[in-house]
């Protein structure tokens, strides 16, 4: 408003307070000083001028008032002055809003991240975390884990075979040393498949080594499935096995029900289902909570609530028998979980192709 | 095995839905795959695991509904169906004899057991409620005849043929193996030729039937049938598996036997299929039942400890449960004495004829397991009797290589191990390639020797999917007829510095790639040297081979033109690759333990100098002079420049160096270090002819 010292110094004084509040840059608090405190024209030499003039009952009456407004004007004026003056930011800023320049950083393929991740919850556990070799001879990968030749079983997982059998030394050199160590097993063989599962790592450790065995086995896996949405015909497995003195099917349940809280989060429960494996005895599909409706019953879980995880069991005793063990004296459990189905799951990745591909968009959805 | 509802509560009462049947089979071992409704009744689907061939039937199904749900399972005979009576049934005396028919097994080891009757028969359509049954399950009607004998194999799992008794040359059956050359025309209308191992069924004359695969044409049943021969019996399971592989054949009956079937249900299914014909009223059973069954089994029982249940499966189950589940799955059941279980109580159990998966005391386990309820399983853990060994050494090797190579900006990849054979030939090194008997498809036709192939690929994909700069690393195993091998392969194209609104943009070239590798050689521990590289798919004066201690380790360059248009990269694409052999790198690291350099405590002083060399002569050859000619106390010789152009003679460059100068013992004074510089000088102006500038 106009400068009007008739209002008195109480009344200017709320006006100034409200100018002063929309005070945000040095230009405006300028202007403000000027308009108040100014040598001339302000409110301040409108309040003296008009002093100058006035009658002492006036001059009683709001002269202390205008020497109170002017010293507060000015001390409030230099307070924020202060304040806008710590805001201010020095000539050679930078632009903190351009983006940065990252170094550049890679990502961690989905498959590699829950290899890293499910070896480090069984090393938690106490495990030792193994990686064998991908093209196998029939005996480890079929005939000592209790699938002979014509077992029907074998039609369960569609082999890759080699077109010339191989004998590479480095196998050669294991194979006699299996052979020192267990004398009656057989004779070494040449390599002719691409193995089925990494259970063929079970047979090559237990045959070179006497129990206690607590191992996690990792690595691709070989099956002639062609590709579509849910399969690939190399995808990657983890292995476990204990075999000990009174390993029970209810260690099974209480190891596999960690490694699912630890995949998938506290509280997720599993389920076993009876099923079929040559190599174990008894055999168990195990199925954790769908992580999706957790349990409620979805889509995603056909409705059931339970999504299969893996293949597990007690290890058959003819597998023991197989590497030398005494079924008698050891007792053992195995299991099997394919590495992209639980990329699958925890993900919510609805194509297994896209692990293959390599598509930077994908990838890089990933962390570290 | 798609199964009807009614058909099922026909051996056992559940009124349960089949929601709830299905519900509760999943957890005792049948997987309950779909669930259909036909009519008012319902199909329900279970996944049957191969160790199960019983559980092929209604009367299978039913048992373990039955055990499941702790109800008695009416035994075949009195029950069979509501649609005819018990009477009926019972009508057909099982009166079996070998008069008759004559039936000749001359492959027992093959066929162990063989029924046959013969009937008069008017062959038309089944009634209605037969064929619905059929059709319910999956199986078309045919005529009443050949319905029965699939409806018997519906029920009790037990696969039956008739033959057209008139079309069996000499009226009899002869069990053998197939003659050289022998070949029969099979029903489905195919000409065979079988092989002397196969198993046939044939007349005095010839084959009529591949025993346990299929039935022949030319004694099919047809409209003008008027006497048949029903077939029951057991063909052992791996020559039936045999056969059916060799003849690429698979039928129900083979499935079932192939698995093994029960060798005392012949009888019961002809009895069956006697009774079901008269009941719809197709024929009649004329004589007797002849059934060949020269060496019956003695069935073997199998021992089950008492304490071992609860040893492998680590619940408690009370002895009336075990006894009361392994009875209602039709085994038979003896309290062991004391002295017969080694001090253990326990029992002496005999398997039915049906449970051809019973060997072995876990097989026991495992019925009296399922059937409690894996849901009773408390979870514990195995304990622990010696401290875990360690893992696999590559592992941590592996990731100490990824890192590295993460932190450089590359992302991980991971792709098929089986290449195209093309994409694989370059990068065969004069090996043969390891190539796959049955692969997927040519795209997958041989393991791949190097990385390298499948990361171009990668990087391909990518270029072609528009992206600009790709950096793409992979660790994993490579395979030769030497074995295997796990080598760490990385691709860099594009951008060398990330695009930035501040700065200039270069490409990547070969020193980038070069800088990683000596990065690499650094967290690993090893010094690397590099030589040119002679590669086909390097491009010459842009490759390198990289070597530990005389050893090459891996090689990295420009991609070839040629290799990198092959694989559909974009041309003009300048792809950088490399590939490093790991276990070669660790077998040639060096074994000695780190031990820390302490601090040095004398200060430091830096020369540069800057010659004119011949411009074919390497820096690595300057550097290997300044360093042979260097005092011991030179820490460091670095490249700073390197410059041709002005001022520059043709033929000649310029090169810097800047000399680090320390002593772990003294600080160095200006005079040795200069008599140090003169004695470079001197060595590069007279070895390489070099000229200070
Ligand atoms: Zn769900």
């Amino acid at each position: 408003m106009t400068i009007d010292p008739s209002i008195g110094p109480d009344k200017a004084r709320e006006l100034f307070r409200a100018e002063l509040a929309d005070v945000r840059t040095d230009a405006e608090l300028q202007a403000l000083r000027t308009r108040w405190v100014g040598r001339k024209g302000s409110w301040v030499s409108a309040f003296m001028e008009a002093l100058a003039t006035a009658t002492p009952e006036q001059k009683k009456a709001f002269g202390r008032g205008a020497n109170e407004l002017k010293k507060e004007v000015e001390a409030a004026i230099a307070e924020r002055e202060a304040a806008l003056a710590a805001t201010r930011r020095p000539a050679d800023a930078v632009d903190i809003t351009l983006p940065g320049r990252p170094p550049r950083l890679g990502h961690r393929h989905p498959l590699s991240l829950i290899r890293d991740e499910v070896g480090a919850i069984f090393t938690r556990l106490g495990y030792q975390v193994l990686e064998g070799p991908e093209i196998e001879d029939d005996y480890h990968n079929f005939e000592a884990l209790n699938m002979p030749e014509e077992h029907p079983a074998r039609d369960m997982q569609d082999t890759f075979y080699l077109q010339t059998p191989l004998m590479p030394a480095a196998h050669a050199a294991t194979a006699e040393a299996i052979a020192l160590r267990t004398p009656a097993l057989r004779p070494p063989q040449p390599l002719t498949l691409l193995r089925t599962h990494t259970s063929a790592m079970q047979i090559r450790h237990m045959e070179m080594n006497a129990p206690p065995v607590r191992l996690v086995a990792i690595g691709p896996v070989y099956r002639k499935d062609a590709l579509d949405l849910t399969h690939t015909p190399m995808f990657h497995q983890v292995e476990g096995l204990v075999v000990g003195k009174g390993v029970t099917l209810a260690d099974l349940k209480g190891t596999l029900a960690a490694m699912a809280e630890a995949l998938f989060g506290p509280g997720t429960g599993v389920r076993f289902r009876p099923s079929f494996f040559p190599y174990t005895e008894p055999s168990a599909e195990v199925d954790i909570q769908c992580i999706k409706c957790k349990g409620a019953g979805c889509a995603m879980c056909k409705r059931t609530g339970w999504i299969e995880i893996l293949g597990s069991g007690m290890v058959h005793p003819a597998v023991f028998e197989a590497v030398g063990y005494d079924p008698n004296e050891v007792t053992g459990f195995a299991f099997g979980m394919g590495v992209e189905r639980v990329a699958l799951l925890k993900w919510g990745v609805e194509d297994i192709r896209l692990f293959y591909e390599n598509d930077l968009r994908f990838l890089e959805q990933f962390g570290l | 095995m798609k199964v009807l509802l009614s058909w099922i509560r026909e051996f056992v009462d559940v009124p349960e839905s089949p929601e709830d049947i299905g519900k509760l089979l999943s957890v005792r071992g049948l997987a309950l795959e779909g669930l259909e409704p036909h009519g008012d009744d319902v199909v329900m689907d279970f996944d049957v695991t191969a160790n199960r061939p019983d559980c092929l039937s209604m009367i299978g199904i039913a048992r373990e509904i039955a055990t499941a749900y702790n109800r008695p399972l009416r035994s075949e005979g009195d029950g069979f169906s509501h649609r005819h009576t018990a009477a009926t049934a019972k009508a057909v005396a099982l009166r079996t004899s070998t008069d008759g028919l004559p039936i000749t097994i001359e492959a027992p080891d093959l066929c162990p057991r063989y029924a046959g009757a013969v009937a008069d028969v008017t062959v038309g359509p089944s009634p209605q409620w037969l064929q619905d049954r059929l059709t319910a399950c999956g199986i078309r009607s045919i005529s009443n005849v050949v319905d029965i004998t699939n409806y018997v194999l519906l029920e009790l799992g037990q696969p039956m043929h008739a033959f057209d008794l008139a079309k069996l040359g000499g009226g009899a059956i002869v069990v053998r193996r197939a003659k050289p050359g022998e070949s029969i025309k099979t029903l489905d209308g195919k000409l065979r030729s079988l092989s002397p191992g196969m198993l046939v069924i044939a007349d005095a004359a010839r084959a009529q039937a591949i025993g346990g695969v299929m039935g022949g044409a030319d004694s099919e049943v047809t409209a003008a049938t008027t006497r048949i021969v029903f077939e029951a019996a057991y063909f052992n399971p791996s020559s039936v598996r045999a056969t059916s592989k060799a003849l690429g054949l698979k039928t129900d009956a083979s499935t079932r036997f192939e698995r093994g079937m029960d060798l005392t249900a012949p009888a019961r299914a002809m009895a069956r299929a006697c009774a079901l014909l008269e009941q719809i009223g197709a024929g009649k059973a004329t004589g007797t039942i002849v059934d060949v069954f020269p060496q019956p089994p003695t069935p073997r029982p199998v021992g089950l400890e008492r304490a071992s249940i609860s040893g492998l499966l680590g619940m408690e189950v009370p002895d009336a449960g075990v006894e009361r589940i392994l009875r209602s799955l039709g085994f038979d059941v003896k309290s062991a004495s004391a002295k017969a279980t080694a001090g253990h109580a326990g029992w002496s159990i005999t398997a039915p004829a049906w449970r051809v998966d019973i060997k072995r005391p876990v097989d026991l386990i495992e019925e009296v397991g399922r059937h409690h309820g894996f849901e009773h399983l408390p979870s514990t853990f195995p304990g622990v009797q010696q401290a875990p060994a360690a893992s696999d050494p590559r592992i941590v090797r592996d990731r100490r290589v990824r890192t590295a190579l993460l932190g450089m900006g590359f992302s991980e990849a991971i792709t098929f191990a089986f290449i195209e054979a093309t994409a694989a030939e370059p990068f065969l090194a004069g090996l043969d390639p390891i190539a796959l008997a049955n692969p997927l498809s040519e795209k997958f036709a041989v393991m791949r020797p190097s990385l390298l192939p499948g990361l171009i690929d990668a990087v391909s994909h990518n270029r072609r999917h528009g992206r600009r700069d790709v950096q793409l690393l992979e660790i994993g195993t490579r395979f030769s007829p030497r074995g295997e091998t796990r080598g760490a392969a990385f691709a860099w194209t594009g951008l060398a510095t990330a695009d930035h609104w501040s700065g200039a943009r270069r490409e990547v070239d070969f020193f980038d790639l070069k800088g990683v590798i000596e990065q690499l050689a650094a967290v690993s521990l090893v010094a690397v040297t590099f030589a040119d590289a002679d590669q086909a798919y390097l491009v010459k004066g842009r490759s390198a081979k990289i070597a530990v201690g005389g050893t090459t380790v891996g090689v990295f360059g420009l991609l070839d033109g040629a290799v990198a248009a092959r694989r559909d990269l974009p041309p003009g694409d300048a792809v950088y690759i490399a590939e490093i052999n790991l276990d070669a790198l660790t077998a040639a690291a060096s074994l000695e333990t780190l031990r820390a350099a302490p601090l040095p405590r004398y200060p430091w002083v830096v020369r540069d100098i800057s010659i004119l060399v011949d411009d074919t002569l390497s820096a690595g050859a300057v550097r290997g002079t300044i360093r042979s000619a260097a005092p011991g106390f030179l820490i460091d010789v670095r490249e700073f420049d390197r410059y041709q152009g002005k001022g520059i003679p043709d033929g000649k460059v310029s090169l810097s160096f800047r000399l680090t100068f320390q002593s772990f013992e003294r600080t160095l004074t200006d005079e040795e270090v200069q008599a140090g510089m003169q004695h470079i000088i001197d060595a590069l102006t007279r070895d390489l002819q070099a000229m200070q500038r």
